[in-house]
């Protein structure tokens, strides 16, 4: 063996050095792929959240070039508004009715579609038409069926043998109307993929369960539910999330009225924003419903997580 | 499963009421769209009159919503098209790659999802006035980026998931690098993926309104913005109104109709075949 002339050595400290640039860029080579996305997020996304939780600091309203910091001023101030506590109020009932109404209902039409034959692809395409129309739409569509004067629903309503209302203007309808369009609107999405669900369970738990003779009620309880755990719980939190979020519906159904029984925190921290000038109480707001929206979503993902991964 | 005779026609019977009662007010409404404008609010309704094309004559033309649907198009392709070029990649490397972080990455991508929007106009509204992006459509793309790219990696991880690595490793065996692997074996695999995935976006997008609200200017509002100005505090221009409806409306009818198979998967961010 001859000692390497300079060159073989040249060649061979470049050859190191591409086999480590080749093995590094193999170790690293998602963040290549993944770096352009998380940029774009960081300031489409990231920043505005920070920059917002900031401005709830900070006393920043259009017409004035100064802004004070001023600590928790608007949170408190936020927190003692009785319209506030009203809103939040007004805000989970309506998930909750919203989601488990749209959950019930979407889920039993799933069950219910099983025991269709014939028709059953366009039955579930005509059912899931409202889930991709946009909530402005649908809102005023339902507007003008509910219309006390021309709509719809008022004019079949006395054939029902039922008094005819002014459903959006009343305190005792709005809220109830609105969120039963709401439910309209969104049931499609658990029914879609509860569907989905049913259709992807495995057949033979279901075999044997016959075989021993189980009822129907005891298969439902013991082998569909506990197998469809994971998908139950994307529905919920998929929908809990934008239940939380609402407002194009309610804002072209009521705007909040009559007399704030449909008003939701959307709507509240957009009017604080932008109708009453008070950026930085709506950022204190805002801050406190992403905290809010944050630990929700975090718990039932931990639980998403766990039931995916035992499978 | 067998089921009785009695169990199926309750079933038929209670599907045709849901289907009745979401056709019936789509048809309505669309109805009117077509109706001249004494008969626009009429009790009884009226069902069988001539139809007229006056409304979308006046919305278009003497209104000019032609720019609205334009600045619908232009800002709902344009994020769309951003949000693709951005996610598939990253969406490619979270199926791909387990790497440390991967799993927290995609549980905090998520929960993007979960922003409420009011916490991102406050910022973007600012960030407008400081930067000269009112009015302009490439600042409303930026904001829909916010919802779209999240949304874009999640579905379409769901369709990475599924194509078998072992395509790209025999491809890489023969001598392809990753990125030809990616780009001639995964590729034509996922393009349905991909087009499923940009036109549900799309839809997201077409029917976005908060933010198109508050950070539209009179150059970028789009068309579920117009269509709400024909709601005056008197009266409301039903037909008019429903003429637009009609032209956000029946774009997505018919791509959830080209879309159906791929919904589910869609809709439940990839969780769900």
């Amino acid at each position: 063996m001859t000692a390497p002339t300079e060159v073989q050595q040249a060649s061979i400290q470049t050859a190191a050095f591409r086999r480590w640039l080749y093995r590094v860029s193999q170790k690293y080579v998602h963040w290549f792929f993944i770096a352009p996305a998380l940029l774009a997020i960081l300031a489409v996304a990231i920043y505005p959240i920070v920059y917002s939780t900031g401005l709830s600091f900070f006393r920043v309203s259009f017409d004035s070039r100064e802004r004070p910091f001023v600590l928790l001023e608007n949170f408190i101030w936020i927190l003692n508004d009785s319209d506030y506590r009203i809103v939040l109020g007004n805000t989970l009932l309506y998930v909750l009715v919203t989601v488990s109404g749209a959950f019930f209902l979407g889920f039993g039409m799933a069950l219910l579609l099983r025991r269709i034959t014939v028709g059953r692809n366009w039955l579930r395409l005509i059912l899931i038409l409202p889930l991709t129309i946009a909530p402005i739409v649908v809102g005023l569509t339902w507007n003008w069926m509910l219309d006390p004067l021309f709509g719809l629903i008022n004019w079949i309503l006395p054939g029902l043998g039922l008094p005819p209302q002014t459903w959006l203007a009343s305190t005792s309808t709005a809220r109830i109307v609105v969120m039963l369009v709401d439910i309209w609107q969104w049931y499609p999405l658990v029914f879609l993929i509860m569907d989905a669900g049913l259709s992807g369970l495995p057949r033979p738990p279901y075999e044997s369960a016959r075989l021993e003779g189980a009822s129907n009620w005891t298969i439902f309880r013991r082998i569909t539910l506990p197998m469809l755990r994971p998908v139950i719980l994307v529905v919920l939190l998929l929908r809990t999330v934008d239940a939380f979020r609402t407002f194009d519906l309610v804002r072209v159904m009521t705007d909040g009225g009559p007399a704030y029984t449909t008003e939701m925190l959307s709507m509240y921290l957009y009017r604080t924003a932008f109708n009453f000038n008070k950026l930085s109480r709506a950022g204190a707001g805002a801050t406190i419903m992403l905290i809010v929206i944050g630990i929700v979503s975090a718990l039932m993902f931990r639980f998403l997580y766990r039931e995916v991964e035992r499978r | 499963m067998q089921y009785s005779w009695g169990q199926r026609v309750v079933a038929y019977l209670v599907f045709m009421v849901m289907a009745i009662l979401v056709v019936i007010p789509l048809m309505a409404g669309l109805l009117t769209a077509f109706k001249p404008q004494i008969i626009w609010v009429s009790s009884p309704p009226i069902w069988i009159f001539t139809p007229t094309l006056e409304n979308f004559e006046f919305v278009f033309v003497q209104r000019q919503n032609l720019l609205h649907l334009r600045n619908s198009l232009i800002i709902a392709t344009g994020s769309v098209t951003i949000a693709l070029i951005l996610g598939v990649p990253a969406a490619y490397a979270l199926a791909r790659f387990r790497f440390r972080g991967s799993k927290g990455l995609l549980q905090w991508l998520i929960s993007l999802r979960m922003i409420p929007p009011i916490v991102v106009v406050l910022p973007f509204y600012v960030l407008f006035q400081t930067f000269d992006l009112r009015n302009t459509h490439i600042g409303m793309i930026l904001a829909y980026l916010t919802f779209l790219i999240p949304l874009v990696i999640w579905m379409m991880r769901g369709y990475f998931v599924e194509i078998p690595s072992a395509m790209e490793e025999c491809a890489m065996v023969e001598g392809y690098s990753r990125l030809q692997a990616l780009r001639k074996v995964v590729l034509p695999v996922v393009t349905p993926g991909i087009i499923a995935t940009a036109l549900l976006n799309f839809i997201f997008a077409w029917n976005e309104y908060f933010l198109a609200l508050i950070l539209g200017g009179r150059n970028t509002s789009t068309l579920p913005v117009a269509t709400a100005t024909y709601v005056g505090r008197a009266r409301v221009e039903w037909g008019n109104l429903f003429a637009i409806n009609l032209i956000i409306m029946v774009p997505v009818i018919i791509l959830t109709i080209i879309l159906r198979r791929q919904l589910v998967k869609g809709l439940s961010l990839g969780l769900v075949d």
